[in-house]
């Protein structure tokens, strides 16, 4: 019997990539997109600053604290993701994961700061998968992603 | 929704003290969002003929500037004020991402939390150099621009 997290997985690896017509690598400077999503009684708000090459994004739970730094990003030859921790987070990596993933699913270069407490894991999901959603719409992502587990 | 609002171009202006008369020019663009609890300033500027794009965010807790040349986040520098009890303040500046054996950019972060605590002291500077050119007179450049359009 499927719980709930195990549904928004189910979901959150659903969210496909259509091809995009290649991203206009003729930047319009960097752009920053901010929103806010509000689930239950909590607040999740977004920030994705996007760099030629790189990808920033912040994640915030209720507040505008920074939370933890990791930065994410594929690994020559063998296509696989290695994640850095670079601030905060040594017992608690919340926002690894998503790092990870994101990158994974979209193959961009992202540093991400995340706030999200720990032992959230349901809560862990739905912001990546708004996040994913976000990412696409904005046109972001690779054409080719690497390919998930 | 987002509203920009264009808040002035600057005039080019001569800088005699730097060599061959050249001049720069800034773009500043503000997030009006009022609703979004961090705020943020885009400035772009043109140093030695590289365009810099400077973005500054003002979290709960923190400060982040992000100066790019190469579309990307570089090095990444922490920087806070020690809590103390002597009279002249003390600071922790490491880099914790990136190139460690530029002290110019340690200097920069410096700087730049010197301003930073001394408006608000309990903020932590997370600084990002994405440079092509280190010289001093462009990172002076550059902490001049965030200062002018700080958000603290």
């Amino acid at each position: 019997m499927e719980t709930e997290y195990d549904q928004v997985l189910h979901s959150v690896a659903q969210v496909k990539i259509a091809d995009q017509t290649g991203v206009n690598q003729d930047e319009d400077g960097v752009k920053v997109s901010c929103f806010t999503e509000v689930l239950d009684d909590v607040t999740l708000h977004f920030q994705i600053i996007r760099l030629a090459k790189q990808i920033y994004v912040w994640i915030g739970y209720n507040s505008a604290k920074f939370g933890n730094l990791y930065a994410a990003a594929s690994t020559r030859p063998s296509n696989t993701v290695s994640v850095a921790t670079v601030l905060g987070g040594t017992s608690d990596n919340t926002g690894s994961g998503i790092a990870h993933r994101l990158v994974m699913k979209t193959g961009l270069n992202i540093i991400m700061a995340c706030n999200i407490p720990k032992n959230n894991p349901l809560l862990e999901a739905k912001a990546e998968k708004m996040l994913m959603r976000k990412l696409i719409d904005l046109g972001y992502t690779m054409p080719t992603p690497l390919r998930a587990t | 929704a987002l509203q920009l609002l264009l808040v002035g171009v600057k005039e080019a202006e001569d800088r005699e003290r730097l060599s061959g008369g050249r001049s720069w020019q800034r773009l500043r663009m503000e997030s009006l969002d009022a609703n979004f609890p961090v705020r943020h300033r885009k400035v772009s500027l043109e140093t030695k003929g590289n365009k810099t794009e400077i973005v500054i965010c003002s979290y709960e807790d923190h400060i982040l500037v992000i100066a790019t040349q190469i579309g990307a986040m570089g090095t990444i520098l922490h920087a806070r004020k020690e809590e103390g009890m002597s009279v002249e303040p003390t600071f922790s500046v490491s880099v914790i991402f990136g190139k460690r054996d530029e002290p110019m950019m340690i200097a920069t972060a410096r700087r730049l939390i010197d301003h930073i605590s001394s408006y608000v002291p309990s903020k932590t500077l997370v600084l990002s150099l994405g440079l092509k050119d280190h010289s001093s007179e462009t990172l002076k450049e550059i902490v001049a621009a965030v200062i002018e359009n700080r958000l603290w």
